[in-house]
């Protein structure tokens, strides 16, 4: 219901043609829009509150609609510029993010704002690569099989249900949903990974659903981030784990510096040539100087209800990953 | 903004309910999304406590009474959870002032004593998936927590073995301490040095017997460069203990040297028990006792050693005396 509130609201704003000035009527959608949203706590002056959008300040309202159009804008070529503007290292970052979530097999996986599918790949990867292993070092344990051993093997062969690794990517937006099933379709991989356009703020699934949450590079953009940790608390099951990869504060001051310098003159810059787009890479590098540091964060994730919170700083603490259990 | 959240959980209580009616495989009672703490660990615990091995360390036993004094609690939570309006009535109670800082005092459990608990159940793993976290996860399973909490675990298997090596080193303590009461109380005589140590070092080593055959494994992980600071640490308050209840309290030399003749002797002889096939290890403990044995003759062969030496000097000194007397060096003119 409310999703559908939504999309009237975002269509009144294209045939207005300005992503301004909201016709009266757009906004009375939008206040009826917000108050059946998930903005639960904050029930009548929801329009009235205003936060960051980049370094704007625009009514909460409007900064899911924005972000909207930013990645529906940078859909297409999301991919190479991330490999452009980071130089590839963050390739890296998401390995190691899957690195220190060491999946074990059968484990269900929600990749919230996980768009392009970056990491649900990496993850059935990696579970698919620990299963071959762990099958190819019982096969060489066993290396004289009686008949006993080899009519189990046969047996237990389809029995790949029970251990089945499951990937759900959700994300808002479905033009960054359909380059992933365009990426997903392209690689080969058809099982065990579903797509769900989702708002992280009010996740469309039961409670107690998911083993591990991750949130990669996109938890800034969401506009109320402690509602999103509530929901990510909702749908893990006990002793599931919470796992947020985010652009961070630098912690090293010659290295803020370049990485100032470099953010908010080279990236625009980079977003016009490859993808056609300033002010969507300019909205990027503001939002990520916005977002809480490392600490501020961790605050968060407790606040929300995470217990043995962690962090660690990659790259000198240009991303920070953060970890929390649900105990 | 209290009224609020009790809003917003009793939204969730009724969704939640609602997931419980279209998926029966949920476990936990549903009132306790509600309440904040480790509320829901409390039912399968009471299952897991019940059917576990004698508490090991004196952490778990405090969790025993706790966990009894919760069953009352228990059955209100889970009858509410099936009535709908009445779940909110149900579980006021846990979200008054009163109630909670008693149920603080009972449910809460530190992360630590968490950890403590997946790794104990993990132990029962080790046979089948050795010292790794495969047998971490199937333990946290068993818990009902999902196997991605193995996250909690930095050192991984390291963590395994070195909580099973504080496990075995308390339970150590716990019986030392009571074969010492027992003395004191006149109720046992106490031994000599040499079987004391015996008797402790077999006990100690009588608990790897369930996982002699991933043993090797466990040993080569505390020899990992970052684990070799704990596993030291462990081996030397295991010895020390050893040594103190058998009555050791000097504070010369020897405390060094017995407690390095203690680790020796234990050292060898779990190295000697990893490859020991005789029945119910007969050739460990002989092996056991002769080093004991050396290291007791050893100390009065030392003490020979020194008397003769004394003697042997005393008798060059005169035989050099007599020499001079005979060559007349000693004589003053």
């Amino acid at each position: 219901m409310s999703a559908s509130m939504r999309l009237l609201v975002r269509r009144a704003i294209r045939l207005s043609d300005t992503n301004i000035q909201i016709s009266a009527a757009a906004r009375a959608a939008a206040r009826a829009a917000a108050r059946s949203s998930s903005c639960r706590c904050f029930s009548d002056a929801a329009e009235d509150r205003s936060t960051h959008f980049g370094f704007e300040t625009v009514p909460e309202t409007e900064k899911a609609k924005r972000v909207y159009k930013v990645f529906e804008n940078v859909a297409q070529r999301y991919d190479i510029m991330n490999d452009a503007m980071s130089l590839g290292i963050h390739r890296v970052w998401k390995d190691m993010l899957l690195h220190a979530m060491h999946p074990q097999p059968g484990v269900r996986l929600l990749d919230v704002a996980g768009g392009t599918g970056d990491i649900s790949f990496r993850f059935l990867e990696y579970v698919r690569s620990q299963q071959e292993r762990q099958r190819r070092r019982a096969a060489r344990s066993m290396q004289t099989p009686s008949w006993q051993d080899i009519s189990n093997n046969y047996s237990t062969e389809d029995e790949d249900g029970p251990l089945e690794s499951r990937a759900v990517v959700c994300d808002i937006n479905k033009e960054m949903l359909k380059v992933g099933k365009q990426k997903a379709d392209s690689m080969g991989i058809s099982t065990g990974l579903s797509w769900v356009v989702g708002d992280a703020e009010e996740l469309p699934f039961d409670d107690d659903q998911f083993d591990i949450y991750t949130i990669a590079f996109g938890i800034r953009n969401v506009t109320h981030i402690d509602q999103a940790l509530r929901e990510a608390l909702r749908v893990l099951k006990p002793g599931g784990r919470f796992m947020c990869l985010e652009f961070s504060k630098v912690t090293n001051p010659v290295l803020a510096r370049l990485y100032d310098a470099y953010s908010f003159q080279m990236i625009p810059v980079l977003g016009e040539v490859i993808a056609g787009d300033w002010k969507s890479y300019q909205y990027l590098v503001e939002s990520i100087r916005k977002f809480p540091d490392q600490e501020e964060f961790t605050g968060m994730i407790e606040d929300a209800g995470f217990y043995c919170v962690q962090y660690r700083n990659l790259t000198g603490g240009v991303v920070a990953l953060h970890s929390g259990f649900k105990l | 903004m209290a009224a609020l959240l009790r809003g917003v959980r009793a939204g969730r209580a009724l969704r939640g309910l609602s997931s419980v009616v279209a998926a029966p495989t949920a476990t936990t009672p549903q009132c306790s999304s509600l309440s904040r703490g480790f509320h829901r660990a409390a039912p399968r615990l009471q299952d897991d406590f019940k059917s576990d091995k004698p508490p090991p360390s004196s952490s778990s036993t405090t969790f025993h009474e706790h966990y009894q004094a919760h069953s009352a609690e228990q059955d209100n939570t889970a009858t509410a959870s099936h009535e709908g309006a009445a779940a909110e009535q149900a579980s006021r109670p846990n979200t008054s002032y009163q109630d909670q800082s008693g149920e603080q005092g009972e449910e809460y459990e530190t992360e630590e004593q968490l950890q403590a608990r997946i790794l104990t159940a993990a132990l029962e793993f080790v046979p089948l998936h050795g010292w790794s976290m495969e047998a971490i996860a199937s333990g946290a399973e068993t818990l009902g927590l999902s196997s991605a909490s193995t996250g909690m675990f930095n050192n991984g298997a390291g963590d395994l073995v070195l909580h099973f090596i504080t496990q075995c080193n308390s339970q150590l303590t716990e019986i030392l301490a009571e074969q010492h009461k027992q003395v004191q109380l006149g109720q046992a005589e106490s031994k000599a040095t040499a079987d004391f140590l015996r008797d402790a070092v077999e006990t100690r080593l009588r608990m790897y017997i369930p996982y002699i055959e991933s043993w090797p494994q466990a040993m080569s992980i505390l020899l990992l460069p970052h684990n070799i600071p704990d596993s030291l640490k462990h081996l030397s308050t295991l010895v020390d203990d050893i040594w103190y209840y058998a009555g050791d309290r000097s504070t010369d030399m020897n405390w060094y040297t017995k407690r390095a003749a203690l680790t020796g002797i234990y050292n060898t002889t779990e190295l000697v028990m990893l490859q020991d096939s005789s029945p119910d290890f007969e050739d460990t403990w002989n092996f056991l006792d002769n080093r004991i044995q050396d290291v007791v003759n050893m100390a009065s062969t030392a003490k020979q050693v020194q008397s003769t030496g004394e003697a042997v000097v005393q008798g060059l000194m005169g035989a050099a005396f007599t020499l001079k007397n005979l060559t007349g060096l000693n004589q003053r003119r």
